[in-house]
C-alpha cells in the first residue's frame, strides 16, 4: 500500500489503530503521532506537491520556450520573423521556410554527413570508453587514477585551441574533409566524459557477479561481455546518447575541418546568417528538422536513459 | 518485431553504413576532389554563404566557356576568417579560389598570389577607383572585386510625396521636402518625421562604417593617415557629434542597434529614413509594410562631397593551390561575367558597366545612388592594416556605444587614439 493511501486508511480507522474494542462507543479523536496532525501532514504534502508542480512547470517553460519559439518562427512569413515587437505565434502560418530550407543545395548531404559522423564518433567513443572505464574501475591502480584525472583535464582545454592543429594533422594524414576525420575530432570531445560516465556505471556493479561468472567458467572478458555489459546496458545507452549529441550538435570542428564532402548540418544552419542578412525563417525551419532525430532517439531510448541515470544511485 | 529488435536492427544498419562510407573516406556532399589536384579543370571556391549566389551564374558561364567547373565551399561569415587563418597558416588549403572580405586582404596578403595580368587598363577603368586602389597591396594586385556594396540613403517615398507632409515641412523648415543631400537636411527630416510612434531615422551604435562615412564626408581619412592615428581630429569629432545628435530622432537603445536591427525597423515602417547597404533595397520582403514605398538616394555629402565606405569582396588565388591556372581562369570569368551576379538574390556586382546596364530597369532604382556613392569624391576604403578588425571590435564600436550613451566625444576620441596607438605598436 502506498504511504499516502496507508495514511489515509489509518486516519479512517482511529479506534482500531488505537487498539480499542471495535464495539466500544467512543469519542473518535484523531491520533496524533509525534505531535503532527495527519490532516496537516496531508495538507502539507499537497502544498508541497503543488509547489513542486509549479516549479516543474516553470522549469518546463524555461527549457521549452526557446525551442517552441524556434518552432513557431519556422512557420512565420519573412516579415513576421522580424516583427518589432516580436510575436510568439505566427500571424499567418506557412510552410515556405521548410521548402526554402530543405530545397537548398547541400542540405540532404549535410544530414547524411551528420548522421554518419555522429554514429562513427559514438561507436569510437564507446569502443574506447567501455574497456578503459572497466580497466580503471576493476584494477584500481595508481596509473588508472592518474589516467582518469588526465582524461578529465582534457575536457578543460578549449576546443578552439586544438581545432586548428587537428585540422592540420588530418590534412597531413590525407583525411581532409572526410567524415572519419571529423568523427575522430568529435571523439576527443566525448571520450573523456564517456570514460567518467562508464566508470561510475561499472562501479555500481558488484564484483561478486563477475566472480560468480568466473566460477561458472567464464574468462574475465567473457564475464565482462556476458554479465557486466548487460547489467550496465542502460549506462551504455546514456553514454551513447551523450556521445551522439556531442557530435550531432558540434559546430567549431565542423567549421574548421569540413568543406564540400563532409560538411554537417550545424554549419549549413549557420550559413543562413550572412553578412547581408539573416534568414530567420529558413534557419529555424532547418534547425527544427535537425532536432527531430535527436528527439526520436531520446524517446526511443528513454527507458534505458532513466535506468542508466538511476544505476549506481543506491550503491554503497 | 519487438521495439528492441527494431532498434537493434536500425543501429546495426546505421553503423554498417557509416563504417562502409567511412572506409571509403567519402562524405555525402560531393566529389572527392580537393585542392592540389594540379592541372584539373575543377576548382574549389571558398565563399561566404551570402555570396554564393553571386557566383553561381559566373560558374555556369565559366564551365560553358572554359570548361572550368566550380565546387563551392560555403561558410558562415563569422567562421570564415578562422578557417582561412587555419588553412593559410598550415600551408595546406582545401580551396583554389577564396572570396575575401576587403578587411581581410591585409591579413592574408602574403598567402595569396598576384593576379596582375587580370588587371588590364580596360579592367581598371571599369572598376570603381577605390576598389582598384584597395586591390593593390605592396605593388601587386592580389584580389579581383567580385561584388561591392556601399551605404546609401533609403527613405519612405510615400511619406516624402505626401501632400500634407510636403506642405508642413515647407512651412516649418523653409525648403521643399526631398531626399536629403546634406547633413542639415538629414537632421531636419529626421526631426520632422519623429512623431506618432514613428522615428525619422536610426542610429546604429553597434557598427562603425556609417560613422566612418561621415568622417570621410567631413574631409578626413578614416582613423589612420598613413601610420598616424588621426581619430581625434576635428573631422572625426564633427562626424561623431552629428552621428550622436541623431539619437533624439531615433529609436531608443542605439548602443545595441546593428545592421539587422536597423533593417528590421525600416522594413517594419518604424523609421522614415535609414543609411544602409544598397543591397537591402532589393531585399525588402514583399509582405513588408514598406514594400513598394521606398526610394533610394546617394549617401550624404559633407564638406568634402559624397562619401561612403565600400564593402567589396575580392576573389583571390592562394599561393598554396596547385591548381592556379584553373583558379585564375575562374577569376577571369568572374570579371567577364560580373553582371550575372546582379540577377542573384543579393543583386550586386563590382564592375561599373554591370551596374550601369541595370540602373534604368525597374527594381534596380538603388543602383544610380550606389554608383554615385562609390564614385563619390570622398569615398575611400578602410585603412590597409591587418589590425583593422581588431581596432573596430575593441576600440571603435565600444567608443560609439559610449558616445550614443551620452559620453563626451572629445574624451572618447582621445581615449580611442591612445588605444589604437597601443594596438599598432
Amino acid at each position: 500500500m502506498r504511504v499516502a493511501e496507508r495514511m489515509k486508511h489509518d486516519a479512517g480507522t482511529p479506534a482500531r489503530a488505537a487498539g480499542a474494542p471495535s464495539a466500544a462507543p467512543a469519542v473518535v479523536r484523531p491520533r496524533k503521532r509525534r505531535g503532527v496532525n495527519r490532516e496537516g501532514l496531508e495538507a502539507g504534502r499537497r502544498s508541497t506537491r503543488t509547489l513542486l508542480w509549479v516549479l516543474l512547470a516553470a522549469a518546463m517553460v524555461l527549457y521549452g520556450f526557446p525551442f517552441l519559439y524556434l518552432l513557431f518562427t519556422s512557420f512565420k512569413t519573412p516579415i513576421d520573423t522580424i516583427a518589432v515587437p516580436p510575436t510568439i505565434l505566427p500571424r499567418e502560418w506557412t510552410l515556405e521556410n521548410y521548402t526554402n530550407a530543405l530545397g537548398r543545395s547541400g542540405v540532404l548531404a549535410s544530414f547524411i554527413n551528420s548522421v554518419q559522423t555522429a554514429i562513427i564518433s559514438t561507436v569510437l567513443s564507446l569502443a574506447l570508453a567501455v574497456p578503459a572505464a572497466y580497466g580503471i574501475t576493476r584494477y584500481k591502480t595508481l596509473s588508472g587514477r592518474i589516467f582518469i584525472m588526465a582524461a578529465l583535464v582534457t575536457r578543460m582545454v578549449p576546443p578552439v585551441a586544438i581545432g586548428i592543429p587537428l585540422a592540420s594533422m588530418m590534412g597531413t594524414l590525407g583525411l581532409s574533409d572526410t567524415p572519419i576525420a571529423l568523427s575522430i575530432a568529435h571523439t576527443t570531445i566525448s571520450l573523456p566524459l564517456s570514460i567518467w560516465l562508464m566508470s561510475s556505471f561499472f562501479e555500481a556493479v558488484p564484483q561478486d557477479l563477475e566472480e560468480a561468472a568466473t566460477v561458472d567458467g567464464c574468462s574475465r572478458l567473457g564475464a565482462l561481455w556476458r554479465v557486466v555489459i548487460p547489467v550496465v546496458s542502460g549506462g551504455i545507452a546514456v553514454t551513447a546518447i551523450f556521445a551522439f549529441l556531442a557530435s550531432w550538435n558540434e559546430f567549431l570542428f565542423a567549421l574548421l575541418m569540413t568543406a564540400i564532402r563532409s560538411q554537417t548540418t550545424p554549419v549549413v544552419i549557420a550559413n543562413f546568417q550572412t553578412q547581408f542578412g539573416l534568414d530567420w525563417g529558413s534557419m529555424t525551419a532547418l534547425a527544427a528538422v535537425y532536432s527531430i532525430p535527436v528527439i526520436l532517439l531520446t524517446l526511443l531510448l528513454q527507458r534505458k536513459i532513466v535506468a542508466g541515470m538511476t544505476l549506481g544511485a543506491v550503491k554503497g | 518485431m519487438s521495439t528492441r529488435t527494431f532498434i537493434s536492427r536500425i543501429a546495426v544498419g546505421g553503423i554498417c553504413t557509416a563504417v562502409a562510407l567511412a572506409a571509403s573516406a567519402c562524405g555525402a556532399g560531393g566529389p572527392a576532389n580537393t585542392s592540389g589536384s594540379a592541372g584539373t579543370n575543377t576548382v574549389n571556391v571558398l565563399v561566404e554563404a551570402g555570396g554564393h549566389a553571386e557566383l553561381t551564374g559566373v560558374a555556369e558561364q565559366c564551365k560553358a566557356e572554359t570548361g572550368v567547373t566550380a565546387n563551392f565551399v560555403e561558410l558562415p561569415y563569422d567562421g570564415m576568417f578562422n578557417r582561412l587563418s587555419s588553412e593559410f597558416s598550415s600551408g595546406n588549403v582545401s580551396f583554389d579560389v577564396a572570396a575575401l572580405d576587403s578587411v581581410w586582404l591585409p591579413s592574408f596578403k602574403d598567402a595569396v598570389q598576384p593576379i596582375d595580368e587580370l588587371f588590364t587598363d580596360e579592367a581598371k577603368k571599369d572598376i570603381f577607383p577605390a576598389l582598384v586602389k584597395e586591390a593593390n597591396v605592396d605593388g601587386h594586385f592580389i584580389g579581383m572585386p567580385a561584388w561591392t556594396n556601399a551605404e546609401i540613403i533609403l527613405y519612405r517615398k510615400d511619406l516624402f510625396e505626401d501632400a500634407k507632409n510636403k506642405a508642413d515641412f515647407q512651412a516649418k523648415y523653409g525648403y521643399a521636402l526631398a531626399a536629403p543631400t546634406t547633413w542639415k537636411q538629414y537632421q531636419d527630416i529626421s526631426e520632422f518625421f519623429t512623431k506618432d510612434g514613428m522615428f525619422g531615422t536610426d542610429v546604429k551604435g553597434a557598427v562603425e562604417t556609417e560613422w566612418l562615412a561621415h568622417v570621410l564626408q567631413a574631409g578626413s581619412p578614416m582613423v589612420l593617415d598613413g601610420d598616424k592615428v588621426v581619430i581625434d581630429n576635428a573631422a572625426h569629432k564633427e562626424a561623431l557629434d552629428f552621428y550622436v545628435g541623431l539619437a533624439k530622432d531615433a529609436p531608443s537603445g542605439a548602443a545595441q542597434v546593428d545592421w539587422a536591427a536597423a533593417q528590421n525597423l525600416f522594413n517594419q515602417g518604424k523609421t522614415a529614413m535609414t543609411r544602409f547597404w544598397a543591397h537591402a533595397y532589393r531585399q525588402i520582403p514583399k509582405d513588408a509594410a514598406v514594400a513598394g514605398k521606398v526610394g533610394a538616394a546617394p549617401m550624404i555629402a559633407g564638406s568634402a562631397g559624397v562619401g561612403g565606405v565600400p564593402g567589396p569582396w575580392y576573389l583571390t588565388v592562394p599561393k598554396a593551390t596547385k591548381n592556379a591556372e584553373a583558379a585564375k581562369k575562374f577569376v577571369k570569368c568572374a570579371y567577364d561575367y560580373n553582371s550575372t551576379g546582379i540577377e542573384s538574390s543579393l543583386g550586386l556586382a563590382a564592375r561599373i558597366s554591370a551596374f550601369e546596364k541595370y540602373q534604368d530597369q525597374p527594381g534596380y532604382e538603388s543602383f544610380k545612388p550606389l554608383i554615385e556613392t562609390l564614385n563619390g569624391k570622398a569615398t575611400a576604403t578602410r585603412p590597409a592594416t591587418e589590425k583593422w578588425q581588431q581596432i573596430v571590435d575593441t576600440v571603435l564600436i565600444p567608443m560609439l556605444q559610449n558616445a550614443v550613451a551620452g559620453g563626451d566625444s572629445a574624451t572618447l576620441l582621445a581615449d580611442a587614439k591612445k588605444q589604437i596607438e597601443d594596438l599598432l605598436k
